[in-house]
């Protein structure tokens, strides 16, 4: 028990790389959990981590952890591929699971998860961090409100420039990702999808999603064969909304953008250099609202400018939704309520993953 | 005796291979899979025998160790964040040690760096040497700092864990052709500006090929086993005349912005101040306003390669002014040879 006399759970961490570092400072910060473990297949790694996060115990076999400390809830950070092997003996184990996205590389193995899940009385939780993003919060707040009207496109673009260096772009030892189905893009084709869908109209959102059309086009426009592909164009359109997703790692600057665009008004942040900027119909004459709209885009422009200096120095980073995703993840494990992940949001990723993958054969 | 050599292919490596041919060494050289190998100096030498692989991987790397009787560990990531440091510097390591340990290899020589030594508490223009403190904080310094602690303690108790040979050579800075201008002379400002600090600051320099000998040397020296050992040569020279003498061989004129060491260690101590009083040492800043890493770098120390010339009876072969006389040769061939090419630089120096 905590101090506000909640339950205290005791949390352990499979998968020691560069994400651990976010879900480590939550848990060796976050009242409500005591971080008990830290396996890597590395014994470096494991015990680096464990010594910086003053976690109880490193590990290298993670069955051994299962068995030794029976965490509360077990966060699997390691490649996709593996996810499956290691979701279903956590669960197994007892532990309720954070898992990072993909939580599943298809989703009929999605389904066994979820069916195990339930049958072991645990939950399973992917994360979807940048649904939590302030930005993506506050744009979400407009279209519950009504002030965007009814959503009628959505456009999700990411530019990375992964060709240019870095582990992605490694060709002696190729990123685990380079193995999905569909490449580099397939471990970050989760963030694009959840972040589409989440404005998508409650009535469109069935338990299985309609789509009137379906169109991706999976490019490589490099010269090597470490990528399988480097581009995806997709547009999908469900019930009148048209849904835009774009990767692309050959445009510049490095962006992270959505636009919501509704009957009434529209709405575009950006992740990477946080701002959101809102044109809608405003108070007065009709024809003023443009000059209006342009005049607050302006002023937000400036604020974010200066907030995001200050971010920058103090070295904050879109990672910021992570936090809160991990905080109403524990809140809601202690209340036994929903998790702010559900098996819905999960489900309608993976059908529209799977929607994209097939329009290239990937499926 | 036959020797592994990891990093072959990088700017110390290279000459580390050509050094152990000269001593009449076998030499397994592994370089990384995609590593142009053309290109490197003794690829057509009958003696060296090119292994492909990345050590971040253990995968099948026991095939490529067995029958060595000595590994020279030079692989190390330098760049990148602090996970592909720690891949490329301690995972590899480990992966390295795992491997030797299955196949029956118990000799290595490591290097590691001047980087894990403690600065900002030291005296300045007092000693640094082997016994000197190691950096106490390294989440305050940079991310090589962090990698080569680990590395040099994941080495350290595993060999004395398997009761192994082993050498750590902690070279201070590498210098040789394409690799002159370094971080302890300051920082560039754009192409053609450059700001010293220190500028009496004596630097704890290493001529490549002198650094290669001491490496191949310590394989043979069994009065080193189990030691830690600073490389630097005998002349090391000042910040000031260092300086000098790579401007007098610059083809682009660059101008030099003299700071006093003592006025830039105020500017760094205020930003550290300013950093902590208003965001909770939170911020972000460049290196040369960080003190512990502006001291890493410029603080005006005396170094000593005594122990070296003790353990390892090395003597570095070649001058400052030789060194950087070989330094600039148009054509890397001509470093087969062992006398100075020109007096380019010696006019320089007067």
């Amino acid at each position: 028990m905590n101090g506000s006399g909640r339950t205290k759970f005791k949390a352990a961490v499979i998968g020691a790389g560069k994400i651990s570092e976010e879900h480590l400072k939550f848990l060796s910060l976050s009242p409500c959990t005591e971080l008990t473990a830290v396996c890597d297949l590395s014994p470096s790694l494991a015990k680096y981590a464990a010594d910086q996060f003053q976690a109880a115990e490193a590990f290298t076999d993670y069955s051994a952890m299962l068995s030794d400390c029976s965490p509360d809830v077990v966060h699997i950070l390691t490649p996709p591929q593996t996810h499956w092997r290691i979701v279903t003996e956590c669960l197994s184990a007892g532990s309720h699971v954070i898992v990072e996205k993909p939580v599943a590389i298809s989703r009929r193995e999605f389904h066994e998860l979820w069916a195990l899940a339930q049958k072991c009385d645990r939950q399973l939780i992917e994360d979807h961090n940048y649904r939590f993003n302030q930005p993506v919060l506050e744009i979400e707040q407009l279209v519950n409100d009504g002030t965007l009207g009814n959503i009628r496109e959505v456009d999700v673009r990411m530019t990375l420039n992964i060709r240019g260096g870095g582990r992605y772009a490694d060709v002696n030892l190729p990123h685990p990702s380079h193995q999905l189905p569909a490449g580099v893009i397939h471990e970050f084709l989760p963030h694009l999808c959840y972040l589409a869908l989440r404005f998508l109209p409650e009535d469109l959102a069935t338990e299985e999603l309609q789509f009137d059309h379906v169109a991706a086009a999976w490019s490589n426009h490099g010269d090597d064969e470490l990528f399988t592909f480097d581009d995806l164009d997709a547009t999908v359109i469900s019930g009148g909304v048209h849904l835009h997703i774009r990767f692309d790692c050959w445009s510049q600057p490095d962006c992270f953008s959505i636009t919501v665009r509704g009957d009434r008004g529209s709405s575009q942040c950006d992740l990477f250099q946080p701002s959101v900027i809102t044109a809608i119909p405003r108070k007065g004459p009709e024809q003023l609202s443009p000059i209006i709209n342009q005049h607050k885009a302006g002023s937000e422009l400036k604020v974010a400018a200066r907030r995001n200096f200050m971010g920058k120095i103090r070295q904050r980073t879109p990672y910021e939704g992570l936090q809160v995703f991990l905080d109403r993840t524990y809140f809601a494990l202690q209340e036994g309520a929903d998790p702010p992940v559900t098996y819905r949001d999960m489900d309608h990723t993976l059908q529209l993953t799977e929607a994209l993958l097939s329009e290239a054969g990937k499926v | 005796m036959k020797l592994l050599v990891t990093g072959a292919s990088g700017f110390l490596g290279q000459y580390v291979v050509a050094e152990s041919l000269r001593q009449d060494h076998e030499v397994r050289a592994m370089i990384r899979p995609h590593t142009d190998a053309q290109s490197l100096p003794w690829i057509d030498d009958d003696r060296v025998e090119i292994v492909r692989h990345d050590l971040c991987s253990g995968h099948e790397l026991e095939d490529k160790i067995a029958g060595v009787d000595a590994v020279l560990h030079l692989a190390a990531a330098k760049a990148g964040d602090f996970y592909a440091q720690f891949g490329g510097t301690v995972i590899a390591t480990e992966n390295l040690l795992s491997a030797m340990d299955q196949v029956g290899v118990a000799h290595i020589i490591a290097i590691s760096s001047f980087s894990v030594y403690e600065y900002l508490k030291r005296w300045t223009f007092s000693q640094l040497d082997e016994a000197s403190p190691l950096e106490h904080n390294p989440n305050d310094r940079d991310e090589y700092c962090r990698t080569k602690m680990l590395q040099e303690d994941l080495i350290r108790t595993f060999s004395e864990s398997h009761n192994w040979n082993y050498v750590i050579l902690r070279p201070g800075v590498i210098f040789g052709r394409d690799n002159l201008w370094n971080a302890r002379l300051g920082m560039a400002v754009g192409s053609q500006r450059w700001i010293r600090t220190g500028a009496w600051a004596q630097l704890p320099l290493t001529y490549v090929e002198n650094c290669a000998e001491a490496v191949v040397t310590a394989v043979s020296s069994p009065s080193a086993n189990g030691s830690i050992i600073n490389i630097v040569d005998d002349d090391t020279p000042t910040q000031r005349r260092f300086t000098k003498l790579l401007l007098a061989q610059s083809q682009t004129p660059i101008k030099v912005i003299p700071v006093a060491w003592t006025i830039m260690r105020c500017i760094a101590r205020s930003a550290w101040l300013i950093n902590q009083i208003f965001f909770g040492g939170s911020a972000k800043v460049p290196s040369i306003f960080v003190p512990s890493r502006l001291h890493a770098r410029c603080k005006p120390l005396r170094y000593t390669n005594k122990r070296a010339r003790q353990l390892l009876q090395w003597k570095p072969r070649y001058s400052l002014i030789e060194a950087l006389n070989r330094s600039y040769v148009a054509n890397p061939q001509e470093l087969n040879r062992r006398e100075p090419v020109h007096a380019a630089v010696e006019g320089a120096d007067s």
